[in-house]
């Protein structure tokens, strides 16, 4: 073990800026360290280096050695030489008065005194060149140089003593893909054979470079694993809302940012506030790490839960079989869309999900209990939002009564509550609450208003899981745009997990993170939203993509009857079709 | 679609005709005693004696005032009318919802009950029911209730189920509502114009059918009936009396009847919309147009 920090805490003050952080690094190991500005990644990095203010508690052992309450001199013999560290900020990291390769052989020179003047700058010259600076460039000023060059110069300078652990702060902010391409080649090659730790917000640099990655939020880590899996599958509320707030280019999800700002010094988790699944322990208690599969995770609730399973369910209509065998799970915070043509089965999922149809078989399990019996609790967690919201809003009742009725329904709160909670519900889905508004009735808004209304309802009993039946369907684009947004930021706001069904791919592809395709009643295929899309497995999926492309020839001339691909899916098991179709 | 069914027919001239008629016809009943100086049941003394100051219509010949027991007669077509409407839509409402909300064997145990009474001979049965039992106007209602609701409660059903499977309750549902609620918030105001119309039919009938038995001679002997009085003028037809004995009766019937068929023409009109041939037609030409 050659780097193992216990339990670090570091105070500027009365803030505790790091809250008990357990990391260990192997030779050869890199470890991204992820988060938001202000997170405590620099000053982790720092506290490392025995560089940052403040005071410190905890335990940092590098290669066996105590590294508190050794003397500041023996400190500035490590720096250097066995730790040295990459700055953030380019422009005040190298001193504008001295050359270059003057500054590279200053670093060579302190931590061998042996060294002559002469071979110190020679051997300065080299490590430039090893970093793609020639011999002219390390003769310049830093201001003659580029961002890019000032970059490299940097990493030469923290390499020329052949350091045992380097930290790299934000190596690639404010460079060009280029030139960020260029470093990261060069990175790769540095960090070889060393202890690595990288501080970025960059999730494509942590990718690129860590092969491990620890998500950092106010000082405490909250998730950390292999880079990869981490990205593919976040399982922290926290670190979802990093990836989805990150513009990846193979990101197909419109961006969406975590609400709240960070506080530091929260009793319980640091996360608490903004977390949309926190329950009342995680105001209270910090989460210890706990590690499944490979995966640690700080969270009182497991990480996301998983809100959301249906296990093998079947139902006939009419002695046809509408579903069969299907299965389908949704975590909190998540949009699933279920695409597939009409008459594969959507709507009756969803219908049978809230109870409408009388499954023949299976299980629909709810927060990990197993939904016998629809009561008003079940309804109170799990909404629906139907296809045509002129039909499902009843043009008897005025947009008051609509926006009541659930309350209603299930008795919740004095008349006076319940007036205040419509208002508040028709506020949140962005519709005016004068009495004008409460009066009208539903012929006399536009279709926007009544989806909106329609939502409102939805959301007046407070669920985690809404089921949207094509909520825009009946919709021009730019409205439905608005209603789009709005679920997202619901979603945001309140955790809500979405299972979107529609039929528009490209629709599907900007609003969620997993899809589903759905035929005869099954589900054919399921994955994350990009990766379904860029690499349709299976030949129904293929062919709906296709056509949602405009590509109606499936690529090869050859034009896909419907029928070709019903005729492969009526018998499943007969693989050897799907292999002569593929 | 949201029909606003009152307000529709507010602005229909058959309806304002039919209203207009019906009013007549109340308020003939309403105030009878003001608009007549005799009681219907005074024996003035002069038979067949023809219209004048002292007997608008003359008198018939038992020397009753015809006007006093005309109007006296609204009362009763009224009061048949209004509680065969009552009870008959009730019964309706109560069996044809029950019916398709419950559903199974209670359904179709209620439907062949219907059916059964549909293929009734209706007025054979009443004559024979009516003759066994006195004849009283309680009755009579009740007698004439029982065989309208059945076709009621056939309409009630069909909508009620055709209601079950509309998005706004299977929304109410999705809130957790139960029976109840959905039932009173949702299907009886979404009935009620249906119901209406029931009750409005089976006023018509109502009215018709009192008439025709009271003609018949199936009557309660103490009450004046318009059927009763038509069927003694007939009596008299080689008389010139059926000019002011026969006829205003006939014309008050009609004019009952007219009344409420008008508005229950009118209200179906409003409610179903693919009655509006004209509108239609002008919308699918200004379609065209724009096409």
């Amino acid at each position: 073990m050659t780097l193992s920090i216990r339990n670090l805490r570091l105070s500027f003050g009365k803030t505790e800026i790091l809250r008990g952080i357990d990391l260990d690094l192997e030779m050869g190991d890199c470890l991204a360290l992820v988060g938001e500005s202000g997170a405590g990644k620099s000053t982790l990095g720092l506290s490392v280096m025995g560089l940052s203010r403040g005071s410190a508690s905890g335990e940092i052992c590098f290669k066996g050695r105590s590294l508190f309450g050794i003397s500041a001199e023996e400190f500035r013999e490590l720096r250097g030489a066995e730790m040295a560290m990459v700055f953030q900020n380019v422009e005040d990291a190298l001193d504008p008065v001295q050359r270059i390769a003057d500054q590279i052989a200053e670093a060579i020179k302190v931590h061998s005194s042996s060294t002559r003047a002469r071979d110190a700058s020679r051997l300065a010259v080299r490590h430039l060149s090893n970093v793609g600076l020639n011999k002219d460039k390390a003769g310049m000023y830093p201001h003659q140089l580029s961002g890019g060059e000032k970059q490299r110069a940097l990493i030469a300078m923290a390499l020329v003593n052949d350091p045992d652990l380097l930290i790299l702060d934000e190596p690639t902010a404010s460079l060009d893909a280029l030139t960020k391409a260029d470093i990261i080649e060069l990175l790769r090659s540095a960090i070889v054979g060393r202890m690595c730790m990288v501080i970025t917000h960059d999730l494509s640099l942590a990718a690129s470079l860590a092969e491990r990655m620890a998500v950092l939020y106010a000082g405490r880590i909250m998730e950390m694993g292999r880079t990869e899996e981490i990205l593919k599958g976040p399982r922290h509320p926290y670190t979802r809302g990093l990836i989805r707030s990150y513009p990846a280019m193979d990101a197909t999800k419109d961006l969406q940012g975590i609400l709240g700002q960070m506080v530091h010094g929260l009793p319980g988790c640091p996360f608490h506030q903004r977390c949309t699944q926190r329950i009342d322990i995680c105001s209270l208690e910090v989460p210890k790490q706990t590690e499944k599969e490979g995966r640690i995770i700080a969270c009182h609730r497991g990480g996301i839960v998983p809100l959301l399973e249906i296990k093998a369910l079947s139902l006939t209509l009419d002695c046809y079989p509408v579903l069969r065998d299907l299965n389908i799970s949704l975590c909190e915070g998540e949009t699933v869309a279920l695409v597939g043509e009409s008459g594969s089965g959507k709507t009756s999922l969803s219908k049978a999900i809230m109870g409408l149809y009388e499954p023949d078989r299976g299980a629909v399990i709810l927060e990990g209990r197993r939904v016998e019996k629809r009561d008003s609790a079940f309804y109170s967690r799990v909404q629906m939002i139907f296809q045509n919201p002129r039909e499902s809003v009843s043009h008897r009742m005025n947009v008051l009564n609509a926006v009541i009725e659930p309350l209603l329904v299930q008795k919740k709160g004095s008349h006076e509550q319940r007036l205040q909670r419509a208002k508040k519900v028709l506020s949140m889905v962005e519709l005016p609450i004068d009495d004008d508004f409460l009066k009208r009735y539903p012929h006399q808004l536009s279709g926007g208003e009544v989806q909106r209304v329609a939502i409102a309802r939805a959301l007046a009993l407070g669920p985690k899981l809404l089921i949207a039946d094509e909520p825009t369907s009946a919709l021009d684009p730019s409205v439905q745009a608005k209603i789009l947004k709005l679920l997202m930021n619901l979603q945001d706001r309140m955790g809500l997990a979405i299972l979107f069904i529609t039929h528009d791919i490209a629709l599907a592809r900007k609003i969620s993170d997993r899809m589903a395709v759905m035929q005869s009643g099954r589900i054919v295929e399921e994955g994350a939203t990009n990766q379904l899309l860029s690499h349709p497995s299976h030949p129904y999926t293929r062919r709906l993509v296709d056509c949602a492309s405009g590509r109606y020839d499936g690529g090869n001339g050859d034009i896909i009857l419907d029928r070709d691909v019903a005729e492969l899916i009526a018998e499943p098991g007969d693989q050897s079709a799907l292999e002569k179709y593929c | 679609m949201h029909i606003d069914a009152l307000g529709e027919i507010s602005h229909d001239p058959l309806a304002k005709a039919g209203a207009l008629m019906l009013v007549v016809i109340a308020g003939l009943a309403i105030f009878a005693p003001l608009l007549s100086g005799y009681s219907p049941h005074d024996y003035t003394g002069n038979i067949f004696s023809p219209p004048d100051r002292d007997h608008p219509l003359g008198t018939d010949s038992m020397g009753q005032d015809i006007w006093a027991r005309l109007l006296y007669g609204a009362r009763t077509s009224l009061l048949v009318a209004g509680a065969v409407a009552l009870i008959s839509s009730s019964l309706s409402v109560l069996v044809g919802a029950s019916a398709a909300l419950v559903g199974g064997l209670y359904e179709r145990l209620c439907m062949r009950i219907i059916d059964a009474l549909i293929s009734l001979p209706t007025i054979i049965v009443m004559i024979l029911v009516a003759a066994y039992l006195r004849p009283s106007l309680p009755l009579l209602i009740l007698l004439i209730s029982l065989f309208s609701w059945p076709g009621g409660a056939r309409i009630i059903r069909s909508q009620v189920l055709s209601l079950k499977q509309r998005m706004h309750i299977n929304a109410s549902r999705t809130f957790g509502a139960g029976k109840g609620h959905i039932i009173s918030k949702h299907i009886i105001p979404d009935l009620s114009p249906i119901i209406c119309a029931l009750m409005m039919q089976d006023a018509r009938r109502a009215v018709f059918m009192e008439a025709g038995l009271a003609f018949l001679g199936v009557s309660d002997p103490t009450v004046i009936s318009w059927g009763k009085m038509m069927n003694q003028a007939l009596a008299f037809t080689y008389l010139d009396v059926w000019q002011w004995w026969l006829v205003p009766i006939g014309l008050a019937l009609s004019a009952t009847l007219i009344g409420i068929s008008f508005l229950s023409f009118s209200l179906e009109t409003a409610l179903d919309p693919r009655l509006r041939r004209e509108e239609s037609t002008e919308e699918s030409i200004s379609v065209a147009r724009l096409a």
